[in-house]
């Protein structure tokens, strides 16, 4: 006899595995063809023609030679687009300024032409006559009584203040004041907590202008049909809104708009908002009749692409003598500049911070939003968590310096376990806080180095050493933010087993592609090669909210688990069917329907899914699945369960100061990510080390250096990102706290990695030299200047609207 | 869109001095420089754009008597590898290890350093301090003739040199040291690669029985041009470099210099760098 064993497929599992990214091939070999690369039969190429003064009345605008330069198809200016609708959160942006700029980025003209040169040189050509207004150059000047308006109700024939209709929007109508948006929230009894209070410490904070500096540059592709159909290629985050907000703006039927994303180069929230190059691109392919594209130059990428919030903050903080924690109160300025994008709802983010990262009995919060003639600020990774860390998480160290307690067990007695629901409303439902604190702080040997440095400051030579500790609480399950936080899937299998996913959820680069197939291969026992994404064109993919709030993973993945059970369903009551058996005793594994108990394979997959396809009662596996989280809205007061999961986070950063130049070299950076569970280990390390890296450059050498609405260093030499030889050593570890409602247990960790690191560097640098700095970024000569008492320490006395 | 109507690429010294001679002429060299200021607007092409990159001769060091002769079109990645200048310049390759990226090292050339003629330019400094003069030539009336100046007395201003129009910057040539000859050389950037120096620090001199005599300082970034500082060399000279000599050059080099105040530093912060480094780089050359 010669009989071979029986095969047996094993159960083995792709979750935690390490999965390279599937672009990562042709992104590594320059393959891919970001919207730079494309070209669109007979397209033209577009610029914008934008102030030269920060603030003025525009007198004329003459375009006169521009038009007739050889080469240039179209012209705009307002003037030419009547019907231009206010973009933005608050209706008070129209794209081609008119009457008024309001900051140096404002548009003013825009040329199609035959080549990017030729648009430019037609710009050259266009006289602009301006009369200044007054310049406000920071929000405590825009709040001053009698500061001039930034966007003031415009005057009729008689010199009277127009009357309109209720809920024109601000772009026509204008606003009395310099004030964009209100926040207030809180909870306890303030009074009573600080009374009760031992000790009390108030500071003001001042956060900086950073920018994206996404590798890919802003553009778009606009084109319009025979049929009067907009077709765009955009870098969009959120093709679903956008192509709602075009509609709107174009007064057309969203049926006829249609959104194509090519490789995205990073987007981390710059590509969130509607901007006014996109709406403007597409008044010239409509005035062109052409395709148009416009893509930024590196310059204007920097000018006229959004900033993280700056933010001036004022922050008390109080605490019993045994290191519980008994109030926050918290007044922020928030300098909206000219316009209002998401960065004037970044306070959404930072009141759960303050009322949420601990356990705190009361919480006020308070944030006025205020127009200035500045460059205005939009969502970035972290969403004004980054700001709000950076003030808390040195109080956290203040504190617990006051009452002599270590700052790692004040931090462990006030922090948040599961079971908790914070005083805004928030559910802790998985919560792996305190393991991250406790295992970042033993990693990095935080209590010996804290003290050991503490001992060293008076040492000899000029190099001192520090360690810092913060902490985070981000959402991770979503954020309910507009009436849907869902995402939907289609999902269908071929006659060769390999998998479509169509997903809603954007590739921008965070891995979402690997993840979402690693998801639906570990259901059907697919290798990843067998699933093909699509997930860029609104005209196939189901609806998605957009990538944001680190959302991708969780709501798509739960989304596309739930396309993959069903198809999984499908399959094996087919086999079930085809092979007499008990569907329940099959599962998927290595491409092979098998005897889950035994794992005899009962049939290939493939051949089972060619045997459906060419049988005659045709029954294809195509799936579909919408996945809306548990999620609540918040109330007019700000609390409710926002997210269906939150993250946490402990970052312990170490520093090297030399004092005699002021530079902070970050040598180590150790961090511990509550990630509910690690579903794709290679993809999760590289968010994270993204993540530190651009903490680090915001806590360090990041600054985009605004004068009097002026950007005085729109380019890579003098805005320093971090380069290679700067990023720290890392040891990056993960908690799983396998969320019950997460994707296999995870949860969202997309901003988390960049929001703790400032936060940690300012107590590092304290731990070394003693001297604790309130304001961003730590550059050598803002370091330098701090350690010699020369520099103002940032005030504001605390100032809400009656 | 541009106003280059001719573009040469000579093969010999006495070719490009003819075009040279010509007048108009823009000269191309690495075009690190170059290429990022006509594309900004700073400076505009004259009519005819000269590459001197095939000109025979340019590139390449060598020892010439007493000097080390570097040609103009050697590279910072060459400088920085070259045996002889590591031998008898070591201080030069140093600055060339603070220099740009690789990509940037690889194209940009000597001349184009001394010719862009930056404050902020990072061989000027050392060059300086070990004395170095330029070679410059041109062909006034059909035969070629050549000149040399001190590198110390060759900038004018930010962009500008005593270089004639018609003239072409051939080579470098520095002394070989004498014995006991120290240099060090200093670059403050914010970052270790890719950076603009803040300033920049150049000391150099003979250090016999703790003491330095001949003694070289410069700095750049701090003033229009690279500068010698005669006073905080006076400071210096044959003194023993004790605490006291050290905290008294340290001293005179922050009253010497008078920086501005860009987007990059401060003058008050510039001033204060100027002195601790003077004081750390005089500190580690009293050690060695
Ligand atoms: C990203 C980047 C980083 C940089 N970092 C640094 C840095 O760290 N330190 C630093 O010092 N510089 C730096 N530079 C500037 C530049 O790379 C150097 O100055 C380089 O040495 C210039 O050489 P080049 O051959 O490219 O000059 P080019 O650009 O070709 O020429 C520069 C100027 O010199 C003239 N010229 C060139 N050769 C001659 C010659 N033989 N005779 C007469 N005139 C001549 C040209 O006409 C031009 O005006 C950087 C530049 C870039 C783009």
């Amino acid at each position: 006899m010669n009989v071979a064993e029986k095969p047996v497929i094993a159960a083995a599992s792709l979750i935690g595995q390490r999965i390279q990214k599937k672009d990562a091939p042709e992104k590594a070999a320059g393959k891919t063809r970001y919207i730079q690369d494309m070209v669109v039969p007979g397209m033209l190429h577009a610029k914008i023609l934008r102030s030269s003064r920060v603030h003025a009345k525009i007198k004329s605008i003459d375009t006169s030679a521009a038009k007739a330069l050889p080469g240039v198809h179209v012209v705009l200016t307002a003037a030419d687009v009547p019907d231009q609708q206010p973009i933005g959160v608050a209706r008070d942006h129209l794209p081609l300024k008119g009457e008024r700029v309001r900051s140096l980025r404002d548009e003013i003209a825009a040329v199609a032409a035959d080549s990017d040169e030729i648009a430019e040189a037609a710009l050259k050509l266009i006289r602009v006559e301006y009369e200044d207004l007054p310049v406000i150059a920071s929000p405590e000047d825009a709040i001053k009584p009698g500061a001039p308006l930034i966007h003031p109700t415009p005057l009729d024939a008689h010199g009277r203040p127009q009357s309109l209709p209720p809920k024109t929007p601000i772009a026509f109508a204008g606003k009395p004041d310099n004030i964009a948006m209100r926040f207030d929230y809180t909870h306890g009894d303030i009074a009573q907590a600080e009374a009760e209070s031992d000790v009390v410490v108030e500071d003001s904070f001042q956060l900086h202008y950073v920018t994206h500096c996404c590798m890919g540059v802003s553009g778009v592709i606009a084109e319009f049909d025979a049929s009067g159909n907009l077709l765009m290629y955009s870098n969009t985050q959120v093709p679903f809104l956008h192509k709602r907000e075009f509609a709107e703006y174009l007064n057309i039927d969203p049926s006829r708009v249609r959104i194509i994303q090519p490789p995205i180069g990073g987007g981390f929230g710059s590509k969130l908002d509607i901007y006014p190059f996109e709406v403007i691109c597409i008044f010239l392919a409509r005035a062109a009749k052409r395709p148009v594209k416009m893509v930024f130059t590196r310059e204007e990428e920097f000018l006229a692409s959004p900033t993280r919030q700056p933010v001036l903050l004022t922050l008390r903080s109080g605490c019993r003598k045994d290191g519980t924690l008994t109030f926050r109160q918290v007044h922020t300025l928030h300098d909206n500049g000219a316009y209002t994008s998401w960065g004037a709802t970044t306070p959404f983010v930072m009141m759960q911070t303050f009322s949420s990262l601990y356990r705190v009995p009361a919480c006020d919060y308070h944030t006025t939003v205020v127009y200035t003639n500045n460059p205005y600020a939009g969502s970035f990774r972290g969403y004004g968590n980054l700001q709000a860390t950076f003030a808390i998480e040195q109080h956290m160290d203040m504190l617990a310096e006051k009452i002599g307690m270590d700052p790692l067990d004040f931090r462990l007695k006030n922090a948040q376990d599961a079971g908790e629901v914070t005083g805004q409303g928030m559910t802790f439902k998985s919560c792996g806080f305190k393991e991250c604190i406790t295992t970042a702080a033993e990693r990095s040997d935080y209590r010996k180095k804290h003290a050991d440095n503490i001992a060293n400051r008076n040492a000899r030579g000029p190099v001192k050493r520090g360690i810092g500790i913060a902490s985070m609480l981000h959402v991770g399950g979503g954020a309910k933010i507009y009436p849907s936080d869902g995402c939907g899937t289609i999902l269908k299998l071929d006659d060769f087993a390999n998998v479509t996913l169509i997903t809603g959820a954007s590739e921008i680069g965070q891995g979402s592609e690997t993840v979402l197939s690693q998801l639906v291969c570990e259901e059907l026992g697919l290798p990843i090669s067998a699933v093909t994404v699509v997930n860029n064109d609104t005209a196939i993919t189901p609806w998605d909210v957009g990538v944001h709030a680190s959302r991708t993973t969780f709501i798509a993945g739960n989304s596309a688990i739930g396309a993959a059970r069903k198809a999984k369903a499908k399959i094996l009551a087919a086999a079930a069917k085809k092979h007499d058996c008990d569907e329940a005793a099959l599962d998927l594994r290595g491409g092979f329907v098998v005897v889950a108990e035994t794992g005899e394979p009962v049939v290939e997959l493939a051949r089972l899914m060619r045997n459906l396809h060419f049988s005659d009662k045709a029954e294809l596996v195509m799936t579909t699945f919408y996945y809306e989280p548990p999620s609540v809205h918040q109330d007019k007061a700000f609390k409710g369960d926002v997210s269906a999961a939150y993250a946490w986070a402990a970052q312990v950063v170490e520093v090297e100061v030399d004092t005699e130049t002021g530079i902070v070299k970050m040598t180590k950076v150790t961090g511990t990510h509550d990630v509910g569970r690690v579903l794709n280990r290679l993809g999760l390390e590289g968010q994270i080390e993204g993540g530190v890296v651009m903490g680090q450059g915001y806590a360090l050498t990041e600054n985009l250096i605004v004068e009097n609405g002026v950007t005085r260093n729109p380019n890579f030499r003098d805005y320093k990102l971090v380069t290679a030889p700067e990023i720290p050593e890392m040891d990056i570890t993960f908690v799983e706290s396998m969320d019950g409602e997460g994707p296999q247990g995870a949860k969202g960790v997309g901003e988390a990695p960049a929001i703790c690191i400032a936060a940690a560097a300012a107590n590092a640098i304290h731990n070394a030299t003693g001297v604790r700095i309130f304001g961003l970024p730590f550059t050598p000569e803002a370091v330098y200047r701090a350690l010699r008492g020369k520099s103002d320490k940032p005030h504001w006395p605390a100032w809400k609207p009656e | 869109m541009t106003a280059i109507e001719r573009y040469a690429a000579p093969q010999s010294l006495d070719e490009a001095l003819g075009i040279l001679q010509q007048g108009e002429v823009t000269i191309l060299a690495g075009g690190t420089d170059l290429m990022p200021q006509t594309k900004a607007g700073r400076i505009a092409f004259k009519p005819t754009l000269m590459n001197i990159g095939r000109v025979a001769g340019l590139k390449g060091v060598s020892l010439d008597g007493a000097y080390l002769r570097i040609g103009a079109l050697t590279t910072i990645s060459e400088l920085l590898r070259d045996p002889l200048v590591v031998q008898h310049a070591p201080v030069l390759a140093e600055a060339c290890d603070q220099f740009a990226s690789d990509q940037i090292r690889n194209a940009g050339t000597l001349g184009g350093n001394i010719n862009n003629a930056s404050p902020a330019g990072d061989t000027l400094v050392p060059l300086i301090v070990l004395d170095a003069e330029v070679e410059l030539a041109s062909k006034p009336n059909g035969s070629v003739t050549t000149r040399r100046l001190p590198l110390a007395e060759f900038f004018t201003g930010p962009g500008r040199t005593k270089r004639a129009a018609n003239e072409l910057l051939t080579a470098v040539r520095v002394p070989l040291p004498q014995p006991g000859h120290v240099a060090r050389f200093y670059k403050f950037g914010t970052r270790p690669a890719l950076d603009i120096s803040t300033i920049s620090i150049g000391i150099a001199g003979i250090k016999r029985d703790g003491a330095l005599t001949d003694i070289r300082v410069a700095f750049g970034a701090v003033a229009p041009t690279p500068v010698r500082a005669p006073r905080t060399e006076a400071a210096l000279e044959g003194r023993p470099l004790d605490a006291e000599a050290i905290a008294a050059g340290a001293d005179t080099a922050r009253d010497e210099v008078s920086p501005i105040d860009d987007v990059r530093a401060t003058a008050w912060y510039r001033k204060e760098l100027i002195h601790n480094m003077t004081k750390r780089m005089l500190d580690h050359v009293a050690q060695a």
